[in-house]
C-alpha cells in the first residue's frame, strides 16, 4: 500500500490537507477559524481533481503552432474554475455572516454562542 | 477524552481516503479513465469547434457556456446576499467617518508603491482578460487582478475619493456586467443559430465564435473585478 500511495504521492496529499481542514472544522471555536478549515478542505478537494486531469510529461492544453501531444486533460481544471469562483462565493457570504453574528452577539466563538441564545 | 475523539474521527476519514488513494490508477499515467473517454475529443476538435485555441476556455465558455453563466449569477447573488446581510440590517455608514482615511493611516511607501504600480496592474489584467482563449487566463483570473487593483486604491484612499472611483450608477450596471454580457451573447448566438448561447461552429465563421468568447471575457472580468470589490468595501465600510 505504501508502494501504491507513493506513486499516487498528489493523492495523498491533498487527503492529508482534507484532514488538516476537518481538525479545524471539528477543534476550533472561533467561527472563522472554522471557516479556513473548510476553506482547506475545499482546497483539497480542488488539488485532488486538478491532479487527476495531469498526464506525465504532459503540456498546458493550448493548442496552437509547434505544441505536441501528451496535453493535460483540460475538464478537470475547467470543472474547478468553476468550482473555486463557488467557493470564493460561500466565503464571501459566511464571512459576511460571521460579521454580522459578531455584531449582534458580540462573540464569534461557537462555545460561548451556544450560552447566548 | 475529547482530543482523543478528535484523533480517532481524523484516523477513520484519513485511512479510507488513503486506502482509496493508493488504489487509483497511477498519477500521471496516460491511460487512466479520465484521460481515455471524453477529454480526447476536446483536445482534438476544441480548436476548431470552439474557437479558442486555449481548451480550457473553450470547455468553460463554449462547451459548457451554460454552466459558467450560471456560474457568474452565484457570484453576483453571492454579492448580493453579501449587501443584503451587512447594509439592509446594519445602520449605515456615519457621516464623519465619510471623509477619514478608509483604515488605519497607510504609510507613504505603501501609497506611492500602489500609485506606481496601478497602471500595470491594469495592464496586466486586461491582457490576462483579453487573451484568455490563447494563452493561460481568462476573465475571472484577469477580473480578480482588476478587482485585486480596486481593493488595493481603496486601502490607501479616503472613503470618499474611493468612492468617487467608482460612481454609484454605472456601478450598478457593472456589478452584474458577467451575467447581463452573458445574456447579450446567449441571444446572439440565438439570432446566428437557433438556440440559445449556441456558437457558431468550426467553417469560415468561426472567428465570430471567438469574438464572442472575447465579449464574454471581458463581461466576466469586469462583472468579476466589481463583485470582488463591492464585497470587499461592504464589509470595510461598517468596522
Amino acid at each position: 500500500m505504501i508502494a501504491a500511495l507513493w506513486h499516487n504521492l498528489d493523492y495523498a496529499a491533498s487527503v492529508i490537507l482534507f484532514c488538516i481542514g476537518l481538525y479545524a472544522v471539528i477543534t476550533k471555536e472561533n467561527l472563522i477559524k472554522k471557516f479556513m478549515g473548510l476553506n482547506i478542505m475545499e482546497t483539497a478537494v480542488f488539488a485532488f481533481i486538478v491532479a487527476i486531469g495531469v498526464v506525465e510529461g504532459g503540456e498546458a492544453p493550448i493548442m496552437g503552432a509547434g505544441v505536441e501531444p501528451p496535453f493535460i486533460n483540460p475538464l478537470p481544471q475547467a470543472l474547478i474554475l468553476t468550482g473555486i469562483v463557488v467557493a470564493l462565493s460561500t466565503t464571501a457570504l459566511a464571512l459576511s455572516l460571521i460579521i454580522r453574528i459578531w455584531k449582534q452577539c458580540g462573540t464569534i466563538e461557537a462555545d460561548e454562542l451556544r450560552e447566548v441564545e | 477524552m475529547r482530543r482523543a475523539l478528535v484523533i480517532f474521527v481524523l484516523v477513520a476519514v484519513a485511512i479510507p481516503l488513503m486506502l482509496a488513494m493508493a488504489e487509483l490508477p497511477r498519477h500521471g499515467s496516460p491511460d487512466a479513465p479520465p484521460q481515455t473517454h471524453v477529454a480526447p475529443y476536446y483536445l482534438e476538435h476544441g480548436p476548431e469547434e470552439a474557437g479558442a485555441e486555449n481548451v480550457v476556455t473553450a470547455v468553460i465558455l463554449n462547451y459548457r457556456g451554460f454552466d459558467t453563466q450560471g456560474e457568474v449569477t452565484v457570484i453576483f447573488t453571492a454579492m448580493a446576499a453579501v449587501v443584503a446581510v451587512l447594509v439592509a440590517g446594519g445602520a449605515g455608514v456615519p457621516a464623519d467617518r465619510a471623509a477619514a482615511p478608509a483604515t488605519t493611516p497607510v504609510s507613504l511607501i505603501v501609497r506611492f508603491i500602489v500609485r506606481v504600480l496601478a497602471p500595470f496592474i491594469v495592464l496586466f489584467s486586461v491582457y490576462v482578460i483579453l487573451n484568455g482563449h490563447v494563452t493561460p487566463g481568462g476573465g475571472f483570473q484577469g477580473g480578480t487582478i482588476l478587482g485585486a487593483l480596486l481593493i488595493a486604491l481603496t486601502l490607501i484612499m479616503s472613503e470618499s475619493d474611493a468612492r468617487a472611483l467608482l460612481p454609484q450608477r454605472p456601478q450598478r450596471l457593472l456589478q452584474a456586467a458577467a451575467p447581463l454580457t452573458f445574456f447579450a451573447v446567449g441571444m446572439i448566438g440565438l439570432l446566428l443559430t437557433g438556440d440559445y448561447l449556441a456558437y457558431p461552429h468550426s467553417g469560415p465563421t468561426i472567428w465570430i465564435a471567438t469574438l464572442m468568447l472575447t465579449v464574454v471575457e471581458i463581461g466576466i472580468g469586469i462583472g468579476g473585478a466589481m463583485v470582488v470589490a463591492t464585497i470587499f468595501r461592504t464589509m470595510g465600510a461598517d468596522r
